[in-house]
């Protein structure tokens, strides 16, 4: 079984911590975890990910710029990208990942069991 | 009756009173008629002179065909029957052989009676012509006062027309701003909404990943598992709280369809319907059969529906009832629309009169701590404002608990 590489970019440590724990015990997953969303398209160029999760609001720069930095750097901008974010309640999501003006959005705080679903569904082969 | 109406009136009556109506009658005779009628007095009265003789003196009836001529063609006409009349005299006098002891007495009569029936004549017309500048002048005066009256009217109606456009302004402006301090309190509920969502959803995340790589390591004991399993239920909980906040802090556009709020209701009963048997609620349905359809969100209504039976179970005891009444009502001051009315009625411990407007405020709760956010109502008003409709919440008139009342309007179509 191939190992995806899942870049999660979220202001919050314990997050990105807790989420590579989650991914990585469970196997086929290999997860770089980015705290500085302004080091988030050099995270990626090294790493390249098969698919990136991105908080929405983080104090540096906000998820929509870095997804629009990372969309347009040729050697990324095919990677789905996969929007985390605290302000959109479970009920628009519907408990699920669901696309809102063309994003992919999964609401916070996230399921593992639906996270996984997600992620295989549109991680890059 | 207006005062243009009531002034009509009186000129009328003083026209009807004071017989003024023959003699106007006879002075809008044709002129044909009132000379056959002239020479027919005349003859008539000439004829009686002729008969009587010195007998009887009829000299002073030779008036009424002068005041008649008169009368009905003005001053040349009255001269004119003054003379004929003088003539006729004369012409009686003569024809009946009247002595007389000298030659000129006749002459000398028939002088003075024709400077008599002159004068008479004169004077008559004088009073004709002094009526009818009276009666020009008071037609003028009538004339002026209609139109000041009529201009009155205009003006009262201009008036009227300002004051009603001033108080639709007023009420306009009102609405205005209070939809600017919902908004502007829509707006810090966003933020905070978006802040709170922010600060804590995030610790929440840790703490449910943590419980899922606790859960997916099967743990040791089953006691161990109920713990993590415990608190992935904590996080669901805590994390509905702020969505309950979101979902009241989104301002969506309305999803608006013609649909039936029956159904609407129905569809809600089933969402509840487990806690509506656990708690053993009769559930009353009065429903008009000729309910017009509204525009309505039917997610959004659902959800009104859902929280106003939520809050009735949460206040009613056990076996209690649960009325749904639905009917239309015409509204006075649009023809066109209709008011389709819901009410809810529960057996519930009812409300405390001073906190009715309280309630509907974001956070405000009546529940034990921890079994409310103070949300539901206001989520309630929220989808009420969007759907143009009121809500209100009374204590029922029985006295037996409380009363939601809902009115939506048929005619609205989303704004």
């Amino acid at each position: 079984m191939t190992t995806k590489r899942i870049l999660v970019i979220d202001d919050e440590p314990s997050v990105t911590r807790n989420l590579k724990l989650n991914l990585e015990s469970g196997g086929g997953y290999e997860v770089l975890g980015e705290n500085r969303a302004r080091n988030a398209l050099a995270a990626a160029r090294k790493f390249q990910p098969d698919l990136i999760l991105l908080d929405v609001m983080m104090p540096d720069l906000g998820g929509d710029d870095v997804a629009a930095r990372l969309r347009a750097d040729p050697l990324i901008h095919n990677t789905p990208i996969v929007f985390l974010t605290a302000i959109v309640s479970n009920k628009e999501t519907d408990g699920h990942e669901a696309t809102i003006g063309g994003e992919l959005f999964l609401a916070k705080p996230v399921d593992m069991g639906e996270l996984r679903k997600t992620l295989e569904q549109h991680t890059r082969n | 009756m207006n005062s243009e109406s009531a002034s009509a009136f009186t000129l009328e009556a003083v026209d009807h009173f004071q017989g003024f109506r023959l003699l106007r009658t006879i002075k809008a005779w044709p002129p044909s008629l009132a000379t056959t009628v002239l020479i027919g007095l005349m003859a008539i009265v000439g004829l009686v002179d002729y008969l009587t003789g010195l007998e009887l003196s009829v000299s002073l009836l030779y008036l009424i065909p002068i005041a008649l001529g008169v009368w009905t063609g003005g001053r040349a006409t009255g001269y004119t029957v003054a003379l004929a009349s003088a003539a006729v005299w004369f012409a009686a006098d003569w024809l009946g052989r009247q002595s007389y002891g000298h030659w000129y007495l006749p002459v000398w009569n028939t002088m003075a009676l024709t400077v008599s029936f002159l004068v008479v004549a004169a004077l008559l017309a004088s009073l004709c012509e002094v009526n009818e500048n009276l009666e020009r002048a008071v037609a003028h005066r009538t004339r002026a006062l209609q139109d000041e009256i009529a201009q009155r009217c205009r003006a009262e109606g201009e008036l009227n027309q300002a004051l009603r456009e001033v108080r639709e302004a007023h009420a306009e402006l009102q609405r205005t701003q209070f939809q600017l301090i919902e908004s502007a309190k829509m707006e810090s509920v966003a933020r905070l909404a978006a802040g709170v969502a922010h600060e804590v959803k995030n610790p929440l995340m840790t703490l449910s990943l943590g419980a899922d790589y606790f859960l997916a390591r099967k743990l040791d004991n089953d006691d161990e598992t109920q713990l993590a399993q415990d608190m992935k239920e904590a996080v669901k909980r805590a994390s509905s709280v702020i969505n309950i906040l979101l979902d009241y802090s989104r301002i969506r556009p309305p999803q608006l369809s013609l649909d039936n709020l029956s159904l609407a209701v129905e569809n809600s009963l089933i969402l509840v319907r487990h806690e509506l048997n656990r708690q053993r609620i009769t559930v009353i349905r009065e429903f008009a059969p000729d309910l017009p359809l509204v525009q309505l969100d039917r997610a959004r209504i659902e959800h009104l529906f859902v929280n106003l039976f939520i809050n009735a179970l949460q206040a009613m005891s056990p076996g209690g009832t649960l009325t749904i009444r639905a009917f239309a009502s015409d509204i006075v001051e649009d023809a066109a629309d209709q008011a389709v009315t819901v009410e809810l009625d529960d057996t519930g411990h009812g409300i405390n009169p001073q906190n009715a407007e309280k309630l509907f405020e974001p956070f405000f709760t009546t529940k034990p701590p921890g079994q409310g956010t103070g949300l539901g109502l206001a989520i309630v008003r929220r989808i009420m404002e969007i759907h143009g409709g009121t809500v209100r919440l009374t204590n029922r008139p029985d006295g037996r608990g409380a009363r939601v009342t809902l009115q939506f309007h048929s005619k609205f179509e989303g704004k």
